[in-house]
């Protein structure tokens, strides 16, 4: 049974049980996504995938509502792009990463988005998260001050690699991704293992630097 | 509208301890009854009564009872939602104080009508010292052979706000962090451990005896179109006599608040807790209803003394520090509205606050994931359209 | 035991945290992976769970436990006077346990007390209409 669904003005056909989001991009339509990965059980908890379903007192997200038939779904409207702006907004206030310096570089997601939504500088005055890096394990290096609390990692040990290392503690402002006792990350368990480094959408997780490896080429000289 | 006991109408009459004395005053007689009818005829006379939710969102509390009848499966739980954590409110205390068997026969009428085996009522841990007396009540129902058909299990909460709400009420009681869920699923169709399930407010709970035993007609008669029967209010702040007070819906705010409680000079009412409304004395006379304002019932009153940049970012303050902290909108949003609150009580707004202020509220309340998130930004708001220049007073002015 | 069975399972997990809370004023690196282990979970799992709900601690706290309401029914009616005058009787301040584990301090968020404001609780029992002068008589039942 097919439903029939008006997405941007458009009739479009959904089966029962797609997400809208999954419906949208079966039609090309492109919304923005941090939490959710299609490998991954959805969580709905960055809300930057939000949408305008008509009816609703609120904006839906799209990542975990079911369509329906007969449903109105606007996904750039001005509410919905204004929405986004300003969540992107907060994730970057409270966000301490400095891009320049970062190895996630242009491959960042927060970034893309930020950039595609023509989110700059945010006007929000909050605390930033500091915490400190943790380089202790060779195979994965962890800096929380660059996590926006997706959870992809939480999601991608338990459900992907079947190790349950990560795991939310404390609550609200401070909640926080931990290992055991909020412990730097290095066990027995995460060796080679790895999987969840390229689900990071920021650069919070990644590989050690290898600082002994010899790099081949000339030194940079600046002259004038 | 006078004072009326519909809710309360035991509360000081009966003695808590005992069931005698309960099954003296018309006791455990609406379950009777109930027993006697179909399940479907409960659910009716429910939906008939228009009865809706008492804990803040007022929900037609027999629509959820059907679509939780309705829903597949044997296996089906009762919730009563005893995590009354609303700041200001203490109503649901003084009902499991006074008359815990009212309630108890509530959740027993519920369990019957949805097909559930299984009923919990989640107390909060403030409220430990009423856990004996209410497994008393349900030991004293228990052994007069009133909960045949449902097992009631009391299970507390360990200091979570944020646990009222009742999909993180589930995920706690499920023994996991009490963070809120993405609905639909709505808990009717999958709930608790996935399975149909109805949470109710202690107070709407207590109303259903009196609503079986007396009908809907009679409950229909109290109220207005929308707000059918009695609200019991919790009022506390700058007011001679703080308390507990029940009165039919539709009655003016400023009989509760100056007549009843005793307050005067009144600068603003905040109805309905952290998340409720900030309104200033000018709408005294706005009637306690669903259509017009009401929340759970938590009426806190400040005098003219009072400053509303230190109300609100008290507020704010409460409600970052109960935020679960899953969707970014309310973790972020609320301790951006603390930090912003905070420099406006020392007198260094900046120009820009009052905008980003609105900006952030309604993005808040268009995106966050559960109640409180959508709800947090009210007194900004509020306050912002009523006590407008407050807030301009502090901005630094260079 | 099952990971997600509600008997005896992970459905049990708040319950026995409360209970090991009650029963030596905090939760343990102990109970912790006791309990982890025993309900197959992780210890950060676990840990996650002690460390979300306020009534809950992971450090050792003092034999009894005071919180003082700080939510604004109690400030308008003086809350401040009674932190202030808990702290001069105990020397200590809130988030601190005193030196011989009698009492450890805490603010707390709207304790349901209001129409008795100011009001704290002092472990599971609630004391109302607070002054400073009541202070002293009731923390001394609590050895």
């Amino acid at each position: 049974m097919a439903l029939l669904v008006t997405l941007n003005g458009t009739q479009v056909r959904g089966r029962p049980g797609q997400t809208i989001l999954e419906l949208a991009q079966e039609n090309g339509v492109d919304i923005p996504t941090l939490c959710h990965h299609a490998d991954l059980s959805p969580l709905g908890a960055c809300r930057v995938c939000v949408v305008e379903v008509e009816g609703s007192r609120t904006l839906v997200g799209s990542c975990h509502t079911p369509i329906a038939d007969g449903m109105v779904i606007h996904t750039h409207s001005p509410k919905v792009l204004e929405s986004r702006r300003v969540i992107v907004e907060l994730l970057l206030a409270s966000h301490s990463g400095v891009c320049y310096m970062c190895d996630k570089a242009n491959m960042c997601e927060l970034r893309k988005i930020a950039a595609e939504l023509d989110v700059g500088l945010p006007r929000f005055q909050v605390r930033k998260h500091y915490y400190p890096l943790e380089d202790v394990s060779p195979y994965i290096a962890r800096d929380l001050t660059k996590c926006i609390m997706c959870r992809r990692c939480v999601r991608a040990c338990n459900e992907v690699a079947k190790h349950d290392v990560f795991a939310i503690a404390y609550r609200g402002f401070d909640s926080k991704i931990v290992v055991d006792f909020d412990q730097p990350i290095d066990k027995e368990v995460c060796r080679d293992c790895g999987v969840c480094i390229p689900f990071c959408p920021t650069g919070a997780l990644s590989q050690p630097r290898e600082t002994k490896t010899e790099k081949k080429g000339k030194p940079l000289v600046v002259t004038s | 509208m006078p004072e009326k006991r519909v809710v309360l109408k035991n509360c000081g009459v009966i003695d808590p301890q005992d069931i005698a004395s309960y099954l003296a005053a018309d006791g455990f007689k609406a379950l009777e009854k109930a027993l006697k009818l179909h399940l479907k005829q409960v659910i009716d006379e429910v939906k008939a009564s228009e009865l809706r939710g008492r804990g803040g969102a007022g929900f037609p509390c027999g629509l959820k009872w059907e679509f939780a009848s309705k829903a597949q499966g044997n296996e089906k739980y009762v919730i009563c939602n005893a995590d009354e954590g609303e700041v200001g409110t203490f109503k649901d205390r003084y009902i499991l104080e006074n008359d815990p068997f009212s309630l108890i026969e509530g959740i027993a009428i519920a369990g019957y009508a949805i097909g559930a085996k299984k009923a919990y009522i989640y107390l909060r841990a403030e409220y430990h010292f009423l856990l004996d007396l209410l497994q008393n009540a349900i030991a004293q129902a228990k052994k007069k052979g009133f909960l045949g058909h449902l097992d009631i299990e009391v299970r507390e909460g360990a200091g979570a706000y944020v646990c009222g709400e009742e999909s993180a009420l589930m995920d706690s009681i499920e023994g996991k962090r009490g963070e809120v869920r993405y609905r639909p699923p709505f808990p009717p169709t999958s709930g608790l451990w996935g399975k149909p399930t109805i949470i109710n407010n202690v107070e709407t709970l207590t109303n259903i005896p009196r609503i079986i035993l007396n009908g809907a007609e009679w409950f229909g008669k109290m109220g207005t179109e929308k707000s059918k029967g009695t609200k019991v209010f919790s009022v506390s702040g700058d007011v001679a006599k703080p308390g507990v007070y029940e009165l039919v819906l539709g009655s003016p705010l400023r009989e509760l608040v100056e007549k009843l409680a005793k307050a005067e000079k009144v600068k603003t009412v905040q109805i309905g807790g952290a998340t409720g409304r900030i309104i200033p004395y000018a709408m005294i006379d706005a009637s306690l209803s669903f259509e017009s304002v009401l929340g759970a019932g938590a009426i806190t009153v400040f005098d003219e003394s009072r400053d509303i940049i230190d109300i609100v970012g008290k507020t704010m303050e409460f409600l970052a520090e109960e935020s679960c902290g899953k969707c970014t909108p309310c973790r972020e949003g609320t301790e951006v509205m603390v930090e912003t609150m905070e420099r406006l009580g020392r007198g260094e707004g900046l120009k820009k606050d009052i905008k980003v202020l609105e900006e952030l509220a309604e993005t808040m309340m268009l995106c966050s994931m559960c109640g409180l998130g959508q709800a947090a930004p009210i007194p900004v708001v509020d306050s912002l359209e009523h006590f407008r220049g407050e807030y301009e007073n502090r901005i630094r002015q260079s | 035991m099952n990971k997600t069975g509600r008997n005896g399972g992970r459905g049990e997990l708040l319950v026995l945290l409360e209970a090991a809370q009650s029963k030596s004023a905090h939760i343990s690196r102990d109970t912790i992976t006791e309990l982890a282990e025993s309900l197959d979970l992780s210890i950060g799992e676990v840990y996650g769970v002690a460390s979300f709900y306020s009534f809950l601690s992971t450090k050792p706290q003092g034999r009894n436990i005071i919180r003082i309401c700080k939510s604004l029914p109690c400030l308008l009616k003086h809350a401040q006077t009674i932190i202030d005058s808990v702290r001069q009787e105990i020397g200590i301040l809130p988030g601190e346990t005193t030196p011989d584990g009698r009492f450890s301090f805490e603010l707390t968020n709207c304790i349901g007390a209001c129409d008795k404001a100011p009001a704290m609780m002092v472990n599971s029992d609630v004391h109302g209409d607070l002054t400073p002068k009541k202070i002293a008589k009731v923390l001394q039942a609590y050895k």
